[in-house]
């Protein structure tokens, strides 16, 4: 894309337009999804436990396992 | 499994591996096997341009069916955040190698290496392309027996287009045998 159209997205970061902040949400939160089942799969082969991922992450073992655990088999 | 490969069925699965990085898939399945063997300019290329199948169209249909990587992040949105897509991938990239950002399909090895990894179709087309070649009594896997071991394969993408495409296992076979007896 332009260099000129990209300052105009980057410049609606203020911009109060629900569509504009709203699909910004969506992709962030989209490539923190895949960021996390990169690094948890990275985590798991270099043998952390769910434990120490789930502190990592700021959640409970039991919620790392739930998300990831079912991928993780069908992966493996 | 390569040692038999002729020159252009090497450079087919190389060139697979390109397509299936420049379309942000994080694996090699049968779709990039085929465009790899169009791409190749081989013998396999020029049996498909008999049936008129060329790489452009046959990207238009894999974009079509299996979708780009990565369409559930956009990175002009991330861009308004100030996040640079490229520069993230770029990073990730680098630690874990090609196509590690990318949403992984259900691989056999699921390990994150530095090869896009095969699905368990390609790698089956691979295997039925070798039985192919031995069938044909032929000492060399060619691209040719790519394309044969695609369609053998049946269920994958590449099957899937090409049959839309009215090539068959038999014609294609059948093209094969001709030339080589004449």
């Amino acid at each position: 894309m332009a260099a000129q159209q990209t300052r105009d997205l980057a410049g609606a970061v203020d911009s109060t337009d629900p569509q504009v902040g709203l699909a910004a949400v969506a992709s962030l939160r989209n490539l923190v999804e895949r960021l996390e089942e990169l690094h948890v799969s990275n985590a798991r082969e270099r043998g952390w436990s769910w434990q120490e991922i789930g502190a990592a992450l700021g959640v409970s073992k039991q919620a790392v396992h739930r998300k990831h655990g079912r991928r993780r088999r069908l992966l493996g | 499994m390569f040692e038999r490969f002729t020159t252009d069925a090497r450079q087919a699965v190389a060139l697979a591996q390109e397509e299936a990085v420049a379309l942000h898939h994080g694996w090699i399945g049968t779709e990039h096997v085929l465009l790899g063997v169009l791409r190749a300019d081989g013998d396999g290329a020029r049996l498909l341009a008999g049936f008129g199948v060329e790489a452009a169209g046959v990207r238009d249909d894999v974009v079509r069916i299996v979708g780009r990587g990565e369409d559930d992040i956009d990175p002009d949105a991330l861009a308004t955040l100030g996040i640079d897509l490229d520069e993230v991938r770029e990073r990730v990239e680098r630690a874990f190698g090609p196509g590690a950002l990318m949403r992984r399909r259900r691989c056999r090895r699921g390990g994150i290496g530095p090869m896009v990894p095969f699905t368990a179709r390609a790698k089956k087309a691979l295997e039925l392309s070798l039985r192919e070649a031995i069938n044909l009594s032929q000492r060399d896997l060619r691209a040719e027996h790519l394309v044969l071991g695609l369609l053998r394969e049946g269920d994958g993408v590449a099957a899937r287009i090409l049959a839309e495409r009215g090539v068959t296992h038999a014609a294609a076979r059948e093209r094969i045998a001709g030339r080589d007896a004449a």
